[in-house]
């Protein structure tokens, strides 16, 4: 068979080498792709959402408190600190739900009443504060405040 | 003309057709086994990303500067010790003018002592020179047009389509465009993984029912978050939205944020 179209060897290389390129390309692009990728329109991987969902979380919420505690929570919700969660002031708490234990829940102290209301010109004025120096020398708060209900007196 | 068909070319032939309808499943087979090495996950699929949109805002006239949000995000995300925060909390001073300069306000003073995690020392001016002052919490902004996913190489970071910008931790290289990008300053490189690390809305909470860290603590609900595409009954964001002014930071940017504020002073960017 007669050849209608003779390509000059040098550049039928050439041409060879690109298909080569293209072709490895496109070959490593099928394998290396990950299946989610653009799953979702985006340029990026759609397996990430649901790996960094799949986290543990180290707080657990109100309502898991709640299961437990509950009458502490049903005064916590009737008084003034109702719009705290129980983890401002006891710390992270999905380790003492897993495991209920005294020492891994942190037991609130004086520092946590001060951390709050202590007298700061930056904080709003509808917010109560005092100077815990000239307020009270002890250092309970808790001898005259009840945390989960401060309107009550002990 | 000469028929030059030999048996030799008809074999090579069926050769070839044959050895190219195999490549498809041994090419299809070899594929799922590299993405075994490639993708090793257990992440479950009952969570559908388009069903929700998440937003955040924050009402910075409830901020009392207790700093619980910042220590949560830390604890909650295990981000590292040191200067490195998801959020956090500025003090800004406005002072008094000096008389006679004819100035509406004297100097803006900002400061954050380790993202306000523990408290503020007392003010560098005296309280009678003080104008304004008050606490401003930080944190990503969601921006709608955000700069930081735009610089991104390698497509590791995004805006997922419920609202987060996210960051895929298996594909950043840590080069640290975004952490430029970003006019807010909500990235940081990790000295732990070497990668971007931002905000990711608690993620992993929020998928599951719960408020970010940030929000659960927060005393005075100065954070609202809430879910655009299934408001609850009585929704705390609605609400907010609905009774209050709202700004953005830079809104000269053109970044568009989704993150509004409530109760900040001009000075605050």
């Amino acid at each position: 068979m007669r050849r209608l179209f003779i390509m000059p060897p040098q550049l039928f290389r050439i041409f060879l080498l690109a298909v080569g390129i293209v072709a490895a390309y496109l070959i490593a692009r099928y394998f290396l792709t990950p299946p989610s990728f653009g799953e979702y329109g985006g340029w990026y991987r759609g397996a990430a959402l649901a790996e960094l969902a799949t986290r543990d979380r180290v707080y657990a919420g109100k309502k898991a408190c709640e299961e437990c505690h509950g009458d502490e929570y049903a005064k916590l919700t009737k008084h003034e600190h109702k719009s705290l969660a129980c983890e401002s002031c006891h710390g992270p708490g999905e380790a003492h739900g897993i495991d209920p234990r005294k020492d891994n829940i942190d037991r609130s102290s004086y520092a946590a009443c001060i951390r709050c209301h202590e007298a700061n010109p930056s904080r709003p004025k509808w917010h109560k504060q005092i100077v815990s120096k000239n307020h009270y020398t002890g250092s309970k708060c808790t001898e005259c405040h009840l945390p989960h209900s401060p309107s009550e007196v002990p | 003309m000469k028929n030059n068909v030999s048996r030799r070319s008809v074999l090579g032939k069926i050769t070839a057709a044959v050895a190219g309808v195999l490549a498809a499943p041994v090419a299809k087979a070899a594929k799922t086994v590299t993405e075994k090495v490639l993708v090793t996950t257990e992440a479950p699929k009952n969570y559908d990303p388009s069903k929700h949109r998440w937003a955040m805002a924050i009402d910075a006239s409830r901020c009392i500067g207790c700093g619980f949000c910042a220590e949560a995000c830390k604890k909650e995300n295990h981000v590292p010790e040191g200067p490195y925060f998801r959020t956090w909390v500025e003090r800004y001073i406005i002072t008094k003018p000096a008389p006679d300069s004819g100035a509406a306000r004297g100097e803006t003073l900002v400061d954050c002592p380790n993202g306000g995690m523990h408290g503020y020392p007392e003010p560098s001016v005296p309280k009678e020179e003080i104008q304004h002052s008050f606490f401003v919490p930080k944190l990503c902004n969601l921006c709608k047009h955000s700069p930081c996913t735009q610089v991104c190489p390698v497509g590791a970071t995004f805006d997922a389509p419920d609202g987060a910008v996210l960051i895929d931790p298996k594909y950043c290289i840590g080069c640290g465009f975004c952490i430029q990008a970003c006019p807010y300053g909500c990235r940081f490189l990790s000295p732990v993984t070497k990668t971007a690390e931002k905000c990711t809305l608690c993620y992993h909470r929020i998928t599951r029912g719960l408020k970010p860290a940030c929000v659960e603590v927060c005393p005075t609900q100065a954070r609202i978050f809430g879910d655009m595409k299934n408001p609850v009954p009585d929704d705390p964001l609605q609400k907010f939205y609905q009774n209050n002014l709202l700004v953005s930071l830079k809104p000269h940017l053109g970044t568009e944020p989704r993150m509004l504020y409530a109760g900040i002073d001009k000075e605050v960017r």
